[in-house]
């Protein structure tokens, strides 16, 4: 008779191994189905590969990785701390207000100088995450509420939220009267500091450090990982448990709140209604991918940024259409759980 | 099980559209029009009504065409309706090889604009408003390179973007005008609604040009003022919530005659539903003709080719003559017959242009059928326009007003395209005020 086993030796190489393997399996389970539906297999490799070579789509697949990234880097910190956050994507919603709210402040008032655009930009749409991921912490802390619902329910009033101000209060007046705020300013946009891919890179390996760095020399990353281990213990050991889950909160919601200054400043220019299309709950897979480890974020958020990439080619290329791209993302993440199961249990046959 | 039994009826109104918009219109008209092509000989032609095919494009250099939609081509919407229009022209051009990528997000349409450009694409058409910004920044970075965003504001000729890139719409509010005026010929409770996707300049405008339709022929026919009723949905999509907005203007507000803005034919097959349970409900197609979801409900609707745009376009890239343009196609444009027709030869109802209106129900009485022909061949020389008094009042002397009463439109005055862009104020007989 088959039995699972716990395998308690899972060394960090074999653990990868896994998560490789299944990549591959799901590269040829994705090719086996196309050749059945006629697609020319050689093309469907070549096309998706060729995104990881060529400098230029390279570059497009980093473009569009980098809020995903961000928001993942949050969720790191959330996750090892055992505080089950789902609400990246409405903190990277209110990242977005606060960056624009700046940028109108600037505008209509000459509030803050020019050359400190961005900086205040990035301190603004960080805390503004921040206290929005603090609600349900404090909501945790003090009353005990589940955070998984608090957090997810909090996304759609911050993507209400942003429907009303660029519909109502922040509509651009020159704007036709459609919906979008006004136009950013070129120093209050990324692109002023350089090519916003780079730009997002270097943001991004920062923030990556700044992760690591939390977990591995500070006491509060310290207390974090002890907390999401078993919060009985941290309570024993006489930590100060609500006050770090409380931080912890500030710093996972302001990343994706980052996330966010990267959609409006970035990307987009301005903010418009519904802009993330879903990047927070694509951070979630990203951060589950790669065990929450701080640097591989970075590779397996430029991954999906490229498969997006290879989406498009694929389409203009092999005509495929969008749904064939969902399904090779799906059967990714399948063999990503079937791994993570194997990784986990072996299978023993066993005499009884 | 509710979304298969929609899928299947989706299909088959694909079937049906298919048969009707390529079957009919198509074959008829390339059967006169490619005869020449065939002869090789090009001859000056007398131009009648069943010249409908364009000429044949021959000896032109080949071009690639890429397209960038929002949503996926089998939505039955909006790009939906794109794809129908690039097969259109592609179709007509023949020397053109088009690609298209679906449901780009607003923040990548950069991304998706330059794997288009990588493939070798020279004329770009992104056809979502969000894809504005994307699209004038990639004009600007691809100098050599042809760019159409369909309904923004930015463009070369407008004078705030690249001049390679130009701006187009097919606009409707000419036809929901006559829309109204079915909605007032065959109202019986004077009470008529509309379920809105956005409060947006496009659909306030859409919504007062057939409130005022409706308003010209009640006042007409009873000598009473019409009421509306409006609905906001938030949302371009959401079939469950036009269903329910529909059934509460119905029931709560004795709505008899419902138009819409929203990419299904849900509200259309609410009232087809309520026809069948013996209550006279009205309403009509969006973008496509719809008549199949509600064959006794339907009444007219607006419909949009975007083919002729995307042809016109194509041209300009092939004969090198480039010129960036804001193109807002109305009734007459792109029509090979662009002269007022007598109302029996009158073609209101039939696909031609950009913009056309859906077959007209014979439950409409012929009077009014008649009217909505008459203002129909108007439009395409200008010679009527809705946004004017003689629009509103039959009288031709009471100013169109809002809800504040406030005069907007008076005698002698016709709202021009600034008015028309940036609408922001509802017509007086709309009872809920304008979201802010």
């Amino acid at each position: 008779m088959f039995m699972l086993e716990r395998r308690m030796d899972i060394s960090r190489k074999a653990s990868s191994l896994f998560v490789l393997l299944s990549l591959l399996l799901a590269f040829f389970v994705t090719g086996l189905i196309f050749h059945l539906l006629g697609v020319d297999v050689a093309q469907f490799y070549s096309t998706i590969c060729n995104v990881f070579i060529t400098p230029a789509l390279l570059l497009q697949a980093v473009f569009r990785s980098i809020p995903i990234i961000l928001a993942s880097l949050g969720l790191v910190v959330a996750f090892r701390m055992g505080f089950w956050n789902i609400g990246a994507e409405g903190q990277i919603y209110l990242g977005m207000i606060a960056a624009t709210g700046i940028v109108i402040l600037h505008v209509s008032y000459g509030a803050i100088p020019a050359s400190l655009m961005l900086v205040a930009m990035g301190v603004a749409s960080f805390l503004a995450g921040g206290a929005w991921c603090l609600i349900p912490a404090s909501l945790k802390v003090r009353l005990g509420v589940n955070e998984v619902l608090t957090t997810l329910m909090l996304n759609y009033i911050a993507m209400l939220f942003t429907d009303y101000l660029v519909y109502g209060p922040w509509r651009d007046p020159e704007g036709w009267g459609f919906a979008l705020s006004i136009p950013f300013p070129e120093y209050a946009t990324l692109k002023y500091c350089g090519n916003p891919s780079t730009v997002g890179i270097v943001i991004s390996v920062a923030v990556a450090g700044f992760v690591y760095f939390l977990f591995k020399y500070t006491k509060l990353g310290f207390t974090l990982s002890v907390l999401g281990k078993s919060s009985d213990v941290a309570k024993y050991a006489g930590m100060q448990a609500g006050r770090a889950t409380l931080l912890g909160s500030i710093i996972s919601g302001g990343m994706a709140g980052l996330g966010g200054l990267y959609v409006v400043s970035g990307m987009m220019g301005r903010l418009r209604p519904r802009a993330s299309p879903g990047y927070g709950y694509t951070a979630i897979i990203v951060a589950m991918l790669v065990q929450l480890n701080p640097w591989l974020i970075l590779p397996a958020g430029v991954f999906f940024g490229g498969l997006l990439t290879a989406g498009d080619a694929l389409q203009s290329s092999l005509r495929l259409p969008f749904s064939a791209i969902t399904v090779f993302q799906s059967v990714i993440f399948l063999c990503i759980i079937l791994a993570e199961f194997f990784r986990r249990y072996r299978v023993v046959l066993r005499r009884l | 099980m509710d979304k298969s039994v929609r899928k299947i009826s989706r299909r088959e109104f694909l079937g049906v559209t298919k048969a009707v918009a390529i079957g009919g219109i198509v074959a008829a008209g390339i059967a006169g029009g490619v005869s020449g092509y065939l002869a090789r000989t090009p001859e000056v032609k007398e131009v009648t009504k069943t010249v409908a095919a364009w000429p044949p494009v021959e000896g032109l250099r080949p071009i690639k065409v890429g397209y960038v939609y929002v949503g996926p081509v089998g939505d039955y919407g909006w790009s939906y309706g794109h794809d129908r229009g690039r097969r259109w022209a592609d179709e007509r051009f023949k020397n053109v090889e088009s690609f298209y990528i679906e449901s780009v997000p607003e923040p990548e349409v950069i991304s998706a604009i330059e794997s288009l450009v990588a493939k070798g694409c020279e004329l770009i058409i992104t056809t979502s408003f969000g894809f504005m910004d994307g699209t004038a920044e990639a004009a600007g970075k691809y100098p050599d390179k042809y760019f159409v965003h369909i309904s923004g504001y930015r463009s070369g000729a407008a004078g705030n973007a690249p001049q390679n890139m130009s701006a187009a719409f097919a606009e409707f509010y000419q036809l929901y005008y006559l829309c109204g005026l079915a909605a007032g010929a065959i109202t019986q409770t004077g009470v008529i609604g509309y379920v809105g996707a956005y409060p947006i300049p496009e659909v306030v405008r859409h919504i007062n040009a057939y409130i005022l339709g409706a308003q010209y022929a009640y006042k007409k026919r009873t000598g009473k003022n019409i009421k509306a009723h409006v609905t906001w949905l938030f949302s371009w999509v959401a079939p469950e919530d036009a269903r329910l907005a529909a059934s509460a203007l119905i029931d709560d507000k004795n709505c008899d005659v419902l138009n819409y803005t929203e990419d299904t034919p849900a509200v259309l097959m609410v009232a087809e539903d309520y026809q069948k349970k013996g209550r006279k409900v009205w309403s009509f197609s969006h973008y496509s003709d719809m008549r199949a979801y509600g064959p006794t409900a339907h009444l007219t609707g607006p419909v949009a080719n975007w083919g002729p745009i995307y042809l016109d376009f194509y041209r300009m890239v092939a004969t090198n003559t480039w010129q960036s343009v804001d193109i807002w196609s109305r009734v007459g444009d792109y029509m090979p017959w662009r002269w007022r027709q007598p109302l029996e030869k009158s073609t209101a109802g039939k696909e031609e242009g950009t913009v056309y209106l859906a077959p007209i129900s014979p439950v409409i009485p012929n009077e009014w059928v008649n009217l909505i022909k008459q203002r129909y061949e108007e439009m395409k020389e200008y010679l009527f326009e809705p946004f004017t008094v003689e629009g509103h009042d039959p009288d031709g002397k009471e100013p169109i007003r809002d809800q504040d009463g406030n005069v907007r439109i008076g005698p002698g005055e016709r709202a021009d395209r600034g008015t028309l862009w940036s609408m922001d104020w509802l017509v007086e007989y709309i009872e809920e005020p304008l979201p802010k």
